[in-house]
């Protein structure tokens, strides 16, 4: 609970019911940004960003990073833990993500911006000596981050919000929580399913068990390498959009007709991957499905009616098509079966305790045995991966497996708005209430307690 | 206080008080006040069939952030009684969270970001059941055996 002691009381309230605050919900794919009280982010922009292999310029936003370059480098600036690794460029993306579509950029400098120039040419005396204004002055913010966040990390969260961006208050809420809450649950196990991490947070009372959270690489980037692997087997062409000019239709399994883009030099590894990428999200769309159980693929004869199933066509950029059967329940089965994970030099065979039914488990065993049944009634399943067809099914199926007595009662909002961006939402609704204004913590707050001051008011 | 910086009025105190030692009411309702500041008595009720006190939550409202009144969610205490074999009474107060699935994401959020605010201003609740579907709103089927876990 963030009950404020007498030390970090609030000094002064920040009086946050003037001006909208802002919500910042950054993720490994997407970063969502908005203004409290929306209904969704009004600002989503990829995380993957570009740097010039020329002069390391750095490139934000949909529109820079998708069109090809032949010294356009993507990176991202979050490590594969789930945790920043690059501090100093995700800064600057978040702010961009903040200042491109919501605040706008700052003013220029008054000397700078061409109404004061004397006529006579010379310079006008302005009150020039100010320090650089700093981008977020205006608007509180909030921002949301994984339940695993070091303190370390915590702390330079608030610090880039302070420091570098100059904002008047500040609190961070953890993302398990918000989508625990958004779904109208004090208690609940959460079940987030995003690109680079699924994790698993226990819930009790408004309370994140920090013991209890637990996460694993089995997430959409995992389900989009099992599609490559199972491409390579079946020698299907992975083609993204940008190599192609011009395409012809060709009979299922034919060779392509297509006509190429010519680069004198090709783009860079890193940006025909993300743009492969691309294409897998239309694959996992459009073919991709959970075997929704009960049991394992591979038990008895659940192969035999995975194949029964009308097969999915798909096109490629290219014109290349085929159809896909059984395959297309294979790619996601490793989510919950580690043994049917698919397996080549790229990808290594996941461990159980990283399939989604052991997080669980795991999950469980650190919470309170009287708690449990009342958790396992209250599962919430959020993060965009989630969408993957039977995924809920399954995972429904899987627990009445591994829990027959309880009853197993799934929450995954129908809304894609609500299910996709849960803990954006929910920050947007708290950072918007009359009431939270005592939460915030204060520039001044700050300033006497430094960055430690999140530990103690946001549990 | 709840992470929704919403607080408890000090008529909530008061009414849970009653309902505990004077046996006032069998049941209170309490909801966030229309200006979102603070959790307020909504209605108390001395009716002993548990079927009104579980229509009222159903048929609750709520309004969303724009004054819009649409499915509602409550807090309520409600005093469980229980007969044993031999003829022991027990009487417990017990917290229930009423948020419906179906309520809007404000409503969700606003009052399951405020619920521990109520839990703590309230000491010595017996139970505290999370409802989110009317079927946990069965008293024997789902109700009853939280409260009465061995019983």
């Amino acid at each position: 609970m963030a009950v404020p002691n007498a030390n970090t009381a609030p000094l002064s309230e920040y009086a946050g019911d003037e001006v909208s605050a802002l919500v910042l919900d950054p993720g490994w794919s997407t970063t969502r940004a908005g203004f409290a009280g929306e209904d969704a982010p009004k600002s989503v922009i990829p995380t993957h960003y570009g740097v010039s292999s020329s002069d390391s310029r750095l490139f934000f936003g949909e529109n820079a990073i998708h069109s090809p370059q032949a010294n356009l480098q993507i990176k991202n600036p979050w490590s594969a833990d789930g945790i920043v690794e690059d501090w100093d460029t995700a800064a600057k993306l978040w702010e961009y993500s903040i200042t491109s579509r919501l605040t706008g950029p700052k003013p220029t400098h008054p000397e700078k911006n061409g109404l004061n120039d004397d006529p006579n040419g010379e310079a006008m005396e302005l009150d020039a000596q100010e320090e650089v204004e700093k981008p977020l002055t205006e608007n509180p913010l909030l921002m949301t981050e994984p339940g695993w966040n070091p303190v370390k990390a915590r702390e330079k969260y608030i610090e880039i919000a302070m420091e570098d961006w100059g904002v008047p208050a500040y609190w961070l809420g953890r993302s398990g929580v918000l989508a625990a809450f958004a779904a109208g649950k004090a208690s609940a196990l959460v079940v987030d399913v995003g690109a680079n991490i699924t994790s698993v947070t226990p819930v009790v009372d408004g309370i994140m068990m920090k013991k209890g959270v637990q996460k694993s690489p089995l997430a959409g980037n995992f389900v989009s390498n099992q599609i490559r692997a199972m491409f390579k087997q079946n020698q299907v062409p992975l083609t993204p959009h940008y190599m192609v000019s011009s395409k012809t239709a060709v009979d299922a399994g034919a060779p392509s007709q297509a006509t190429y883009k010519k680069f004198e030099t090709a783009p860079p590894a890193s940006y025909r991957r993300l743009q492969e990428e691309r294409v897998l999200t239309e694959f996992k769309e459009s073919v991709v499905q959970c075997w929704t159980g009960p049991g394992k693929l591979s038990n008895g004869t659940n192969e035999e009616i995975a194949k029964s199933q009308p097969p999915r066509p798909f096109e490629m950029p290219d014109g290349w098509n085929q159809v896909f059967g059984l395959d297309r329940f294979k790619v996601t089965e490793g989510l919950f079966d580690e043994t049917a994970a698919l397996e080549d030099d790229e990808n290594a065979k996941p461990t159980k305790a990283q399939t989604i039914p052991a997080m669980i488990q795991a999950a469980l065993n650190q919470v309170d045995v009287d708690q449990r049944p009342h958790l396992l009634n209250n599962v919430v399943v959020t993060g965009a991966s989630s969408f993957l067809p039977g995924f809920n099914d399954r995972l429904n199926a899987e627990l009445q497996g591994m829990y027959p007595s309880p009853r197993i009662r799934l929450s995954a909002p129908g809304n894609t708005i609500e299910r996709k961006y849960a803990s954006w939402i929910g920050g947007s609704i708290l950072g918007s209430l009359g009431s939270f204004h005592q939460m915030w913590i204060s520039k001044k707050e700050y300033d006497e307690h430094g960055a430690n001051i999140v530990e103690k008011r946001c549990k | 206080m709840a992470q929704s910086g919403i607080k408890v009025a000090a008529e909530c105190v008061t009414a849970y008080e009653e309902l505990k030692s004077k046996k006032a009411f069998r049941f209170i309702l309490f909801k966030i006040s229309d200006d979102g500041k603070e959790i307020v008595v909504d209605e108390t009720g001395k009716e002993d069939d548990w079927d009104v006190f579980r229509e009222k939550l159903i048929s609750s409202k709520s309004k969303d952030k724009r004054g819009k009144e649409g499915v509602g969610a409550r807090y309520a205490v409600y005093d469980f009684h229980h007969t044993s074999g031999e003829g022991i009474v027990q009487e417990k107060p017990g917290l229930l969270s009423w948020i419906p699935d179906d309520a809007g994401v404000f409503v969700k959020m606003t009052y399951a970001g405020s619920k521990e605010a109520l839990k703590m201003a309230l000491p010595g609740l017996a139970a505290d059941i999370q409802a989110s579907a009317t079927e946990d709103l069965e008293y024997e089927g789902s109700v009853r055996p939280k409260v009465f876990k061995r019983l």
